[in-house]
């Protein structure tokens, strides 16, 4: 009986650390796609999750708009907010160095959490789950009908990520922009509005993460550093720019910090995330996934 | 069709140009030859806008285009093979010329790209064997006719190009000019820019000779061949 129930611990360990695993995911697929077309790493990454999961709250609850028009009426108020940060943030900046316009998203990142303190409060907000509450039973482990969609929805966004960037001759001149901007601009494309996609497609998919999330865990104001850090400790594990490290990346970082929570204590959770990060500086520098080679070219 | 006026460009607060003057007739190859670092390459970024200038008038079809940003350019019919080539080099060889089309793509020309494809790949029939290869692990001379294809799907009536025998051997260097001479004779009016002074001056019809960011030469370039300054700085004696 004993064994069983350690068994089935861990496999609800495991459960919720792929969940909160494919959040972080999500965020370093975001902190990648900017990342790729500018050398930027986007600290205010996290805040779009958090605008995600309050805007969510208050067209879904406060305004009483039904699920399938509050979602994709989040997604647009999001990325709009993230056009909104490379319009007024970044693309301002004269002769800008990579270093001064990632202190510039801090920046944002700050304006942005002030101005939801001021919107939403201190207090976290509760979202209705997407398809109820009643658990599913695994094994002896509990899986919330929402963890499934916060991992339907991982899904959903890597197969359009994937179709976004292989197929479509945007996406090609997205990657364009992010080997060789020069070059890219002689063939026609606008290196500055491939900047602005590249916001609004992060900020796009921070409001998925946000809006799957809130019902899980709440949302409040200043969640965004800590989602953002999570995030970026997911890039770094992965690999910067590489999009398959993000996603593996996350889900490893997910699962360690929920195993640590659970085997080790809880209070430390928050430490697991920043304790991979330093080993992996440490040790890979260039991630799991990332060349070696190319890692020596970056400037960051 | 392409006039520049004393054209000057600094980097930070060094001249690289110090009002430079070249005029490219329709239809002509123009070469401009100099030794490294004598601005050659300043004066094709600047025309095709990579770089801004602060004096100095670039006139494409009697207007000016100085100060202008370089995908505006590109849309004007001014095509840049950049020096080293700059092709996507993690893209496939399809990707990097489907790009070279960007312009026709946003205009949702597929007839238009389709017919592009088939002239480039008839000019350059080793390409289209390559098509689903990472243009990085081209040849040298690949990677040149790469950079050349892209640079003609974007249809120019003027084709700027940087030093195209870079790291080539001769015999390649030969079938890249031969290519060069037949998209002149088919209307496209060519400013070439080389170091590689023999070959430019033989594929040329006028001819500038470019020093330390001014024009200290010009004329016809069978003149040139057989001018004894010319021939003791660039030609090897």
């Amino acid at each position: 009986m004993e064994k069983i129930t350690f068994a089935s611990q861990l496999m609800q360990y495991l459960i919720t650390g792929l969940t909160v695993g494919s959040i972080y995911a999500m965020v370093a697929i975001g902190f990648n796609i900017i990342y790729n077309v500018t050398e930027i790493i986007n600290f205010a990454q996290g805040e779009f999750v958090m605008l995600g999961g309050l805007i969510m709250v208050f067209l879904h609850v406060a305004a009483g708009l039904p699920l399938l028009a509050a979602f994709p009426l989040t997604i647009i108020l999001v990325t709009l907010a993230g056009m909104l940060l490379d319009r007024l943030a970044i693309s301002p900046i004269r002769q800008p160095s990579v270093l001064t316009l990632i202190i510039a998203t801090i920046g944002a990142s700050i304006i942005i959490k002030g101005i939801a303190m001021f919107i939403w409060g201190k207090d976290p907000f509760d979202l209705p789950a997407f398809s109820g509450r009643n658990p599913i039973h695994l094994m002896g482990a509990v899986i919330q009908p929402q963890y499934l969609w916060v991992g339907g929805f991982l899904i959903i966004i890597v197969i359009l990520l994937t179709f976004f960037f292989e197929k479509t001759i945007i996406g090609k001149a997205m990657s364009a922009c992010a080997e060789n901007p020069d070059a890219a601009s002689l063939v026609g494309i606008n290196v500055k509005h491939m900047i602005l996609l590249s916001f609004s497609l992060s900020a796009a998919i921070g409001a998925v993460a946000g809006i799957t999330i809130t019902p899980i865990s709440l949302m409040e104001y200043d969640r965004g550093a800590m989602l953002a850090i999570k995030g970026f400790g997911a890039v770094v594990l992965g690999g910067l720019g590489s999009f398959p490290g993000a996603i593996l990346g996350g889900l490893i970082l997910g699962t360690i910090e929920s195993f640590g929570a659970g085997l080790i204590h809880s209070g430390y959770k928050d430490a697991f995330a920043l304790i991979v990060l330093l080993a992996v500086l440490f040790i890979r520098p260039s991630g799991l996934l990332g060349s070696v080679e190319v890692s020596k070219f970056k400037r960051f | 069709m392409l006039k520049i006026e004393k054209l000057r460009a600094y980097y930070d607060t060094i001249p690289a140009l110090k009002g430079v003057s070249v005029e490219v007739p329709e239809g002509e190859i123009v070469s401009i030859i100099g030794a490294n670092g004598a601005g050659k390459s300043t004066l094709l970024k600047a025309i095709s806008g990579l770089i801004k200038t602060q004096q100095g008038r670039i006139a494409y079809k009697d207007q000016d285009i100085a100060g202008r940003a370089a995908n505006k350019i590109v849309a004007l019919g001014i095509s840049q093979v950049p020096e080293g080539r700059q092709i996507f080099a993690h893209l496939t060889v399809q990707d990097n010329i489907n790009l070279g089309a960007y312009l026709y793509f946003k205009r949702r020309n597929r007839a238009e790209i389709a017919e592009r494809m088939s002239e480039v790949y008839t000019l350059f029939p080793i390409l289209k064997r390559r098509v689903k290869q990472i243009a990085g692990t081209l040849s040298g001379g690949e990677q040149q006719m790469l950079a050349i294809a892209r640079a003609l799907m974007g249809r120019p009536e003027l084709l700027l190009l940087d030093e195209p025998s870079m790291g080539l051997a001769p015999l390649i260097v030969r079938e890249i000019f031969a290519v060069i001479k037949k998209l002149n004779e088919s209307g496209t009016t060519i400013l070439l820019v080389e170091q590689n002074a023999k070959t430019a001056l033989n594929v040329a019809k006028h001819a500038f000779v470019l020093e330390t960011g001014e024009i200290v030469l010009e004329g016809l370039a069978s003149d040139l061949l057989d001018n004894p300054k010319v021939k003791e700085a660039y030609l090897g004696g």
